[in-house]
């Protein structure tokens, strides 16, 4: 696992203060995520339409990242390609030191519209997940498996319905729940949050934050989502994309907020508001009537 | 709420009656305008009286009760429906996961499908060498076709979201084929069989007719040979019967297996 270490990661050893040798590890890990020079073409009617073009991009091993642009600018395309639902037009994307070529347990995804089986009550949903992706578990660990997931995201007592009769908010939690229970280790969240009421989606985004914790931190996540105050409560970076055809990283906005972050107290960090500022300008230019 | 069901109920039966009632005005009608060349209800229902009191005598080759003739057409509808469906299911399932397969076999079932039953019958003698054969050989390859067409329908329109789910969770061909696509497509299906058995019970009468020997077919033109034009009558009001009677069948079990309506 270990590379040779380059003069300035040598000096950032020294420099830093590093606690234990678990960090250590981690900064000289190869990136979770390495996307290299990715264009998206889809062959469309019309004719070829380019939905990113070159996109560069290293994830490290246990970050946060938050993709954010405006609707139909590429996220999800992005995502996928890194699922391997889709495959790049020109550039590749490593995941945990592989070339992706397709889907594959290693990575977890949550979709944007849930994607559920209708048929299947909730816990089949997840059990079949769960089914394929471990091999060599018995049934019973398996149900196990399924039972914890769907407890952390309090379903359990409504294992039995089917996704038709489940709310928005909670079809979005099964889905996570089945993510979770194959034990990525990526998790894809394509607007994970986004049918959810303000309540509940506070209480997830402490869920999936405990997980990550619980966890040692070694999961990354990628998550798409249009929410900067979300974006900022839970990520490392947030990657702003520009609009498409075309599109391409606007820009890469570091939190530099410590963790464990608190809900109440981060809006008062005096770096929060200019995050807040800066994404905010990212992705909106007209702030008033005045401005057209 | 159960108030309105018996009231529903109730109002169900009520038209029924209704319905049942008009039926036998038209047909007095009309046997009052043909002079009772045709039997009206009352006479028709004398003899079926009859019909129905022994409906499972069997007095030789060429006399059986009603009941053994209506085993016998049943009998053969099933086998052929069931071969035919046999036929029609997996490929149905190829034709819609497949552009090739579908571009391959579409036009053979465009060709095939509106040929009448009545044509395929010689070729059913010629393979089977025997008239039974010949009449389970026209109604698989004429009630085939509902079935495989819907099932390629339903197989083909398989949602991409649960293909992406099986895709992203890397279900085994099998798991795909138990958990996706059998489910999504099931409901089209049944709407195929539905049309497949209609298909087969009115083919049976024609099939039966040609071949003769037993059956609901061969009874109603042995009643015409015999000249019983009433015995024809109640012969029609039993084909139409059980032919409603499948139909339900087959729209209770799509009832059952809609899960959208759960
Ligand atoms: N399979 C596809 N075929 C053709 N065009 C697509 C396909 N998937 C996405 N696109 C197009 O690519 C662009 C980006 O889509 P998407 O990644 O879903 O955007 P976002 O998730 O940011 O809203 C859109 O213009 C969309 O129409
Ligand atoms: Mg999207």
């Amino acid at each position: 696992m270990m590379k040779n270490l380059t003069q300035e990661e040598l000096e950032l050893l020294q420099t830093e203060e590093i606690e234990n040798k678990d960090e250590i590890a981690k900064l000289l890990a190869p990136p979770a995520i390495k996307i290299k020079n990715v264009t998206v073409s889809f062959k469309s009617k019309k004719g070829l339409y380019t939905a990113l073009k070159d996109i560069s991009l290293d994830i490290k091993k246990g970050e946060i990242i938050s993709l954010i642009g405006h609707s139909g600018c590429g996220k999800s395309t992005l995502m996928n390609t890194i699922s391997g639902m889709v495959s790049p037009t020109s550039g590749e994307v490593i995941a945990n030191e592989q070339l992706v070529k397709g889907p594959g347990p290693d990575r977890g995804i949550v979709f944007q519209n849930y994607s559920l089986l209708p048929w299947l009550t909730v816990f089949q949903n997840i059990y079949e997940a769960v089914d394929s992706s471990f091999k060599n578990i018995s049934k019973e660990d398996k149900k196990a498996i399924v039972e914890k997931n769907l407890k952390m995201v309090n379903l359990w007592e409504h294992q039995h319905k089917l996704p038709g009769h489940l709310s928005g908010g909670m079809k979005q939690r099964v889905a996570i729940a089945r993510a979770f229970a194959i034990n990525p280790k990526i998790l894809l969240l394509d607007e994970p949050f986004g049918a959810l009421d303000a309540l509940t989606k506070s209480a997830m985004h402490i869920e999936l934050l405990k997980l990550w914790n619980l966890d040692n931190r070694d999961k990354t996540i990628v998550m798409v989502t249009h929410d900067i105050e979300e974006a900022i409560f839970l990520s490392d970076r947030v990657v702003v994309l520009n609009n498409g055809p075309a599109s391409t990283i606007k820009e890469i906005v570091d939190i530099p907020l410590e963790r464990p972050r608190n809900k109440k107290e981060i809006v008062h960090h005096p770096k929060y508001k200019e995050i807040h500022d800066r994404l905010l300008s990212l992705l909106i230019d007209k702030f008033s009537i005045s401005d057209y | 709420m159960k108030n309105t069901f018996v009231k529903n109920t109730i109002g169900q039966i009520i038209s029924f009656a209704a319905s049942m009632l008009l039926l036998c005005l038209i047909w007095q009608g009309i046997t009052l305008l043909t002079k009772s060349e045709i039997p009206g209800p009352i006479a028709t229902w004398q003899v079926a009286k009859e019909m129905f009191a022994e409906p499972f005598y069997d007095y030789g080759p060429n006399d059986k009760g009603i009941g053994l003739q209506l085993t016998a057409s049943l009998w053969r509808v099933f086998l052929g429906f069931g071969i035919g469906s046999l036929i029609a299911i997996p490929l149905g399932i190829l034709m819609g996961s497949s552009k090739f397969m579908m571009r391959l076999f579409d036009p053979i079932v465009q060709i095939l499908r509106p040929v009448s039953p009545l044509a395929w019958f010689p070729l059913g003698l010629l393979a089977f060498k025997a008239a039974a054969g010949a009449t389970i050989f026209i109604i698989t390859i004429t009630s085939l076709w509902p079935t495989l067409i819907n099932t390629s329908f339903g197989v083909a329109h398989i949602p991409q979201d649960h293909k992406n789910v099986s895709k992203a969770f890397g279900f085994s061909k099998l798991k795909y084929l138990t958990k996706i696509l059998i489910p999504y497509t099931l409901p089209h299906m049944i709407t195929g069989l539905r049309l497949s058995i209609g298909i087969a019970w009115m083919v049976i009468v024609a099939g039966e007719m040609l071949s003769g020997g037993s059956g609901i077919g061969f009874f109603v033109w042995d009643s015409w040979n015999g000249l019983s034009l009433e015995k024809i009558l109640v012969a029609i009001l039993i084909i139409g019967s059980v032919g409603l009677l499948l139909d339900k069948f087959f729209n209770t079990l799509k009832m059952a297996f809609a899960w959208e309506n759960k």
